[in-house]
């Protein structure tokens, strides 16, 4: 009974723990609205208006009148001929069909212009009841689906029709909101720049740590000690407060919006050295002794012998180095000025500054930002935590 | 005993023994600078030499716009303590500090010895369900709480739920809030994190420990106050030090968030160096306002040692 108890609190709290990236990975598949109030379609025109003049802002056509009689609600459009209906350079990707009712005797002919001219159009057959009909988005060929400009409804001559309740109904869920902001807002060349500078950092801290690891473990020279300490000691200093001077630097040397500024600092970090030379000086000397005698060099020694053996310290290092460097904002955002050389984690932060209103896209934005970690922690759970306890990970 | 196939003078020599002619040595130290060389380069340039440097600028008014810069002697530490802005991002830091570590540290000593009783089952779910947030960037996490936050975010709707009058705009935009809302999601994201700390803690406490003072007729209370915090100390000490170290450099949470406002109601040292030094060209003062961060924090850290250890818990 107290163990039951026990496991429902800390279910309690681990929904709590994780509710709020819960509610962005929702939220990033939800075509509109917000977590409370998720909006599943949109009205072009449902003509609940009382007054044409106020209609014809949106709807256009040479015999148009409202009457009462509706399928859903209490007025329609009753029509002669051909009705436009203005929509204003409407999104019409999300939707996964759009609906009509149409009541009248005869054929209709349904055009979706885009905002360049581009036409797409659809035959249907009414009846003298109403009837619900739809136009799938997947069918719609030959025109922008993203600035669609008006609907046109073309109805056969002489004879009224009623329209009534145009809306689009959208997919749900959908990965729209990841395509958009993958394409339109550069999430991608964002995501690639901090790919390519979190694997070069990988790499170079895993052979130049090793190397040094290795220098400081078994190698005798001049100032170790002194040398080491001061290594650490620098540890203790905020970043923050280096900063100037690097960038000032960074501009000398013209890296600045360049991917050398963005990793050659990083290559090497105090912390993993002293990793690698915790973990090597407590590896067996005399493999290396024996290779030494066979009469392989230093690097062979360091490359052929000591590399490998440290895997499961390096495994560590270089998972947290990855994590770390993924998700460093202060230091790309001081180095980088250009859109182009922007890492995932300055994007994201310059983006979610202009763009508020649209929840779904900067949910979208930051789950796929946040997804590579997330991922790597669930492959590597016990490397990144063992990282930790060892005192590392996240300044 | 296995005898080694390699000789004594051969393996003295690998360990930098003595007994090296001249040439060896020469070869042996070369190798050795040869495995330093990427990273003292490294070092010195982007490590060692800013440290110095910027201790330099900030005995200057340069500007890192135009090269031309002349000594001001002590002039932009006194500043420093003349400029409101800054005071309110000192105020707003300590608040921060003082505010959120007290939380984050009970919860996560809470979690961990939740997770390390023998009644909890699947360890390993809670383990790592309650650290995956600490592994998610900032920028992620700030980004999701301003979603919660927002006009018509989750808290809003909560608080309608609950029948009373919920905040007209973002949370993040009252003076009285933002910061607050601030500190809220920095103790969330941090337990987890810290909660592996202790846990690593707890379980180097040897287990024959309770099991004497078991023995010895010590109940659950007695167990706890004379064997768990007691030996949980250093690992305490540990927490609460890199915890105030990380609290007092923050920076992501208000650049993504508030960038310091609604009236500097959130500005804090690093947000303020930031503005300072790369919004308002003033480098000079920002290096300055950098190295009160490092004093700062030096002396806390010096000071929570003093008194963690003295302390009898």
């Amino acid at each position: 009974m107290k163990k039951i108890i026990l496991l429902c609190i800390m279910f309690a709290l681990l929904f709590i723990s994780l509710f709020p990236m819960l509610s962005m990975f929702y939220t990033s598949v939800i075509p509109s609205g917000t977590l409370t109030k998720v909006v599943k379609e949109r009205y072009i025109n449902d003509f609940e208006t009382k007054y044409v003049s106020y209609l014809q802002r949106k709807v256009k056509g040479e015999n148009i009148n409202l009457v009462d009689d509706s399928p859903n609600s209490t007025t329609s459009l009753a029509a002669i001929g051909r009705v436009e209906l203005l929509t204003d350079k409407l999104d019409v990707r999300v939707a996964k069909y759009i609906e009509f009712w149409v009541k009248g005797s005869g054929n209709f002919s349904v055009e979706i212009i885009d905002a360049f001219g581009g036409k797409y159009t659809e035959n249907f057959t009414a009846q003298p009841e109403w009837k619900k009909f739809t136009i799938k988005q997947k069918g719609i060929k030959d025109i922008d689906l993203r600035y669609v400009s008006k609907f046109a409804f073309n109805f056969e001559d002489g004879k009224e029709f009623l329209l009534d309740d145009v809306k689009l109904v959208y997919r749900f869920p959908t990965l729209l909101n990841y395509v958009n902001v993958l394409k339109e807002d550069m999430f991608s060349r964002y995501i690639l720049n901090s790919l390519i500078v979190s694997v070069i950092v990988v790499a170079g801290n895993l052979i130049f740590s090793t190397m040094v690891g290795y220098a400081f473990a078994r190698r005798r020279f001049w100032g170790k000690n002194i040398l080491f300490s001061l290594i650490l000691s620098t540890m203790m200093i905020p970043p923050q407060v280096t900063i100037i001077p690097v960038f000032m630097l960074m501009k000398k040397l013209g890296w600045i919006d360049t991917y050398l500024a963005l990793t050659i600092p990083m290559l090497v970090t105090p912390f993993n050295i002293f990793l690698l030379k915790q973990y090597i000086e407590q590896l067996p000397i005399e493999l290396e002794e024996a290779a030494y005698v066979d009469g392989a060099s230093t690097m062979q020694i360091v490359f052929k012998i000591v590399f490998p053996l440290s895997r499961p310290s390096l495994a560590v290092m270089g998972i947290n180095t990855f994590i770390s460097t993924w998700n460093d904002l202060f230091y790309p955002l001081i180095v980088t000025n250009s859109r182009e050389m922007r890492t995932a984690q300055v994007g994201l932060a310059m983006y979610q500054k202009l763009n508020q209103i649209d929840w779904p896209r900067l949910m979208a934005a930051s789950s796929i930002i946040g997804l590579p970690v997330i991922i790597m922690f669930l492959l590597f759970q016990k490397q990144i935590i063992s990282g930790v306890t060892k005192g590392a990970v996240k300044g | 005993m296995l005898a080694p196939c390699y000789s004594h003078g051969a393996s003295l020599e690998f360990r930098g023994g003595e007994n090296m002619g001249k040439k060896r040595k020469l070869k042996y130290n070369f190798e050795t600078l040869l495995l330093l060389s990427p990273f003292l380069v490294i070092f010195l340039v982007f490590g060692a030499f800013p440290i110095i440097f910027s201790f330099f600028i900030s005995f200057t008014d340069y500007s890192g716009l135009s090269p031309d810069y002349s000594f001001v002697g002590f002039a932009n530490y006194i500043h420093a303590f003349k400029d409101s802005i800054f005071l309110t991002a000192l105020k707003n830091t300590f608040i921060f500090v003082i505010g959120t570590i007290p939380f984050t540290t009970v919860f996560a000593l809470l979690l961990a010895l939740i997770i390390n009783s023998k009644f909890l089952p699947l360890k390993d779910v809670f383990k790592a369900g309650f650290f995956l947030p600490s592994v998610i960037s900032m920028v992620v996490i700030s980004t999701m709480w301003m979603y919660l936050y927002s006009a018509d975010g989750f808290f809003n709707k909560m608080i309608e739920l609950f029948g009373r009058q919920p905040l007209p705009t973002s949370w993040l935009a009252y003076v009285k809030t933002a910061l607050l809302s601030i500190m809220i999601m920095d103790v969330w994201a941090a337990v987890g994190y810290y909660t592996i700390l202790f846990l690593a803690g707890l379980q180097s406490i040897p287990e024959e420990l309770y099991e004497a003072a078991r023995i010895d007729g010590a109940d659950r209370k007695a167990l706890f106050s004379k064997i768990t915090l007691p030996l949980l100390k250093p690992t305490l000490y540990f927490v609460i030090a890199i915890n105030t170290i990380r609290s007092f450099q923050i920076f992501s949470e208000v650049f993504t968030m508030t960038g310091g406002g609604p009236m500097n109601s959130t500005q804090t040292i690093v947000h303020y160096l930031y503005i300072v030094g790369f919004r308002n060209f003033e480098m000079g003062y920002a290096s300055a306002i950098g190295y009160i961060l490092v004093f700062i924090v030096l002396l806390i850290t010096l000071i929570q040692g003093r008194l963690l250890r003295s302390e009898a818990l």
